[in-house]
């Protein structure tokens, strides 16, 4: 199909309310993490990764989720592949995204790298001390992921659902709710890479 | 127990539920036929009557299989998929209980239907004004746009009454589409076939633009399938260019089957000689009662 047609059909896609919905989902400005962001814990390799360190220069979306997990942690990281994949190259290299495992247990580094390469390859995958986890995720202002078992053995894992966004200089950052769509990110990621505040969210 | 499908935030899995809405709703239709071709039956009394019985009688497969598909739309597996996981299970049930199900239960209604809503003045008006073509397609249209639209789409398909509204007036408008193609309205000129070959295609142009915005939209269009705990099968995006070629091919596909069956009748009737060497098939329930 043309790209005429395809601008015909975009356009009356929007002006009939027929496209994505974006815009009814943000991210919402947090005070800086300071030292918060400064941790250290192991990639899908087996090497250490500095987080300030490794991250530097680039927009980082942080995630603290499972494997295992049913439904928010593959739905973020699915819509961050989709709109990174179809961002221009020159805005999704300087774009990471970081996926810290609160259930270790299960997500050994094999499994979590298996997990993240079916969304994307570039996607950075990260395992610790539960305590260390648990510290960091107090540390940035977010609830600490609660892993229950029960009789069976089979773990219950509850935690936060928002993807924590870090500027390139990491002076500043936003949560993005569950909820956050493509269209949303399609329209933030390239404000951030470029330095624009985001629209803000009212509430988290 | 819910009663109807809708959007739910829990993953999916292949564990059967009971919709029992679902079940009720295909209950009282089934009683209702039974009870219309017993009264039918109860009202034997000529000759002519007789051959509307047999008719009838030739026709109930197609109620049962519009029923049946009608059940197959709406309840486990594929109503809870389309009801809140993929916008594709969702098109495929549009197809069905807008489109081939009326068509069906249409096809497969008994003769005494007619006779008794012939007997009704008021309701024969109703009938016929909601009935004319120009008013079907311009209904079957509207309900189809709005039924589909993002924001409807997102807001009522995360309630079970929301998703029964839907399912309801896709139904509702597929047998009012349908009627002036395969049911007469007594005392109005038959339409045309010609004219019944231009509604059907007239029918096509909308669907199919909204097909191609599903098939060739940058980002997911609907919320409540972008953001559903996934299947596992599909990503938001391919889900929705399944759901648009559904839309697209799936619709076209019914409705050029039965222009073909249209075109073919006519053509038959336009040239006996070739009616009497292919031998076809017995004159529908429309042309015998019109």
């Amino acid at each position: 199909m043309t790209r005429a047609v395809r601008g015909i059909l975009a356009l009356a896609a929007a002006t009939g309310g027929w496209g994505c919905d974006a815009g009814s989902t943000g991210g919402t400005e947090m005070p800086a993490a300071g030292t918060a962001a400064d941790f250290v814990l192991t990639d899908t390799q087996g090497q250490p990764y500095d987080f300030l360190q490794e991250t530097r220069g680039s927009v980082t979306m942080l995630f603290f989720g499972f494997t295992n997990c049913p439904d928010v942690c593959p739905v973020h990281m699915a819509n961050l592949a989709a709109v990174l994949d179809q961002l221009p190259s020159r805005i999704s290299r300087q774009v990471t995204v970081v996926f810290v495992t609160v259930d270790p247990e299960r997500d050994t580094p094999e499994r979590m790298r298996e997990w993240l390469d079916g969304f994307d390859r570039s996607f950075v995958g990260l395992t610790g001390d539960p305590e260390r986890v648990r510290d960091i995720q107090l540390g940035l202002g977010l609830p600490p992921a609660m892993v229950r078992k029960d009789e069976q053995g089979t773990a219950d894992v509850g935690h936060a659902s928002h993807v924590m966004v870090f500027s390139k200089d990491r002076d500043r950052r936003w949560v993005y709710p569950f909820g956050t769509r493509q269209g949303d990110w399609a329209r933030d990621i390239p404000m951030l890479v470029e330095g624009t505040p985001p629209a803000q969210s009212e509430e988290l | 127990m819910r009663w109807w499908c809708s959007a739910q935030t829990v993953a999916w899995d292949w564990t059967w539920r009971p919709y029992i809405g679902v079940w009720i709703l295909l209950a009282l239709m089934a009683a209702t036929y039974l009870w219309l071709s017993r009264a039918g039956a109860a009202d034997l009394d000529s000759d002519a009557a007789g051959a509307d019985l047999s008719s009838d009688n030739r026709r109930g497969w197609l109620f049962w299989l519009g029923l049946f598909l009608l059940w197959v739309a709406l309840d486990w597996p594929l109503g809870a998929l389309g009801g809140g996981y993929l916008a594709s299970a969702h098109m495929l049930q549009f197809l069905l209980v807008g489109l081939v199900a009326p068509l069906l239960l249409e096809l497969g209604l008994p003769a005494s239907f007619f006779d008794r809503l012939a007997r009704r003045p008021i309701a024969l008006r109703v009938v016929r004004f909601l009935t004319h073509p120009l008013m079907a397609l311009a209904i079957f249209n509207t309900v189809l746009v709005i039924t589909h639209h993002p924001r409807v789409v997102d807001a009522w398909m995360s309630t079970q009454l929301g998703s029964f509204g839907i399912d309801a007036l896709w139904f509702l408008a597929g047998a009012i589409f349908w009627w002036p193609v395969v049911c007469p309205v007594p005392a109005r000129a038959r339409f045309p076939d010609l004219a019944r070959m231009g509604y059907l295609f007239g029918n096509t142009i909308i669907a199919g633009f909204l097909a191609l915005i599903l098939v060739f939209a940058d980002l997911p269009v609907y919320g409540i399938y972008e953001l559903a705990p996934p299947t596992g099968w599909l990503t938001s995006r391919e889900d929705q260019q399944i759901a648009g070629m559904l839309m697209k091919v799936g619709g076209a596909l019914i409705l050029w089957t039965v222009m073909s069956v249209i075109f073919f009748r006519w053509y038959r009737r336009e040239n006996p000689e070739g009616e009497v060497a292919t031998a076809g098939p017995p004159p529908s329930h429309v042309e015998a009662r019109s």
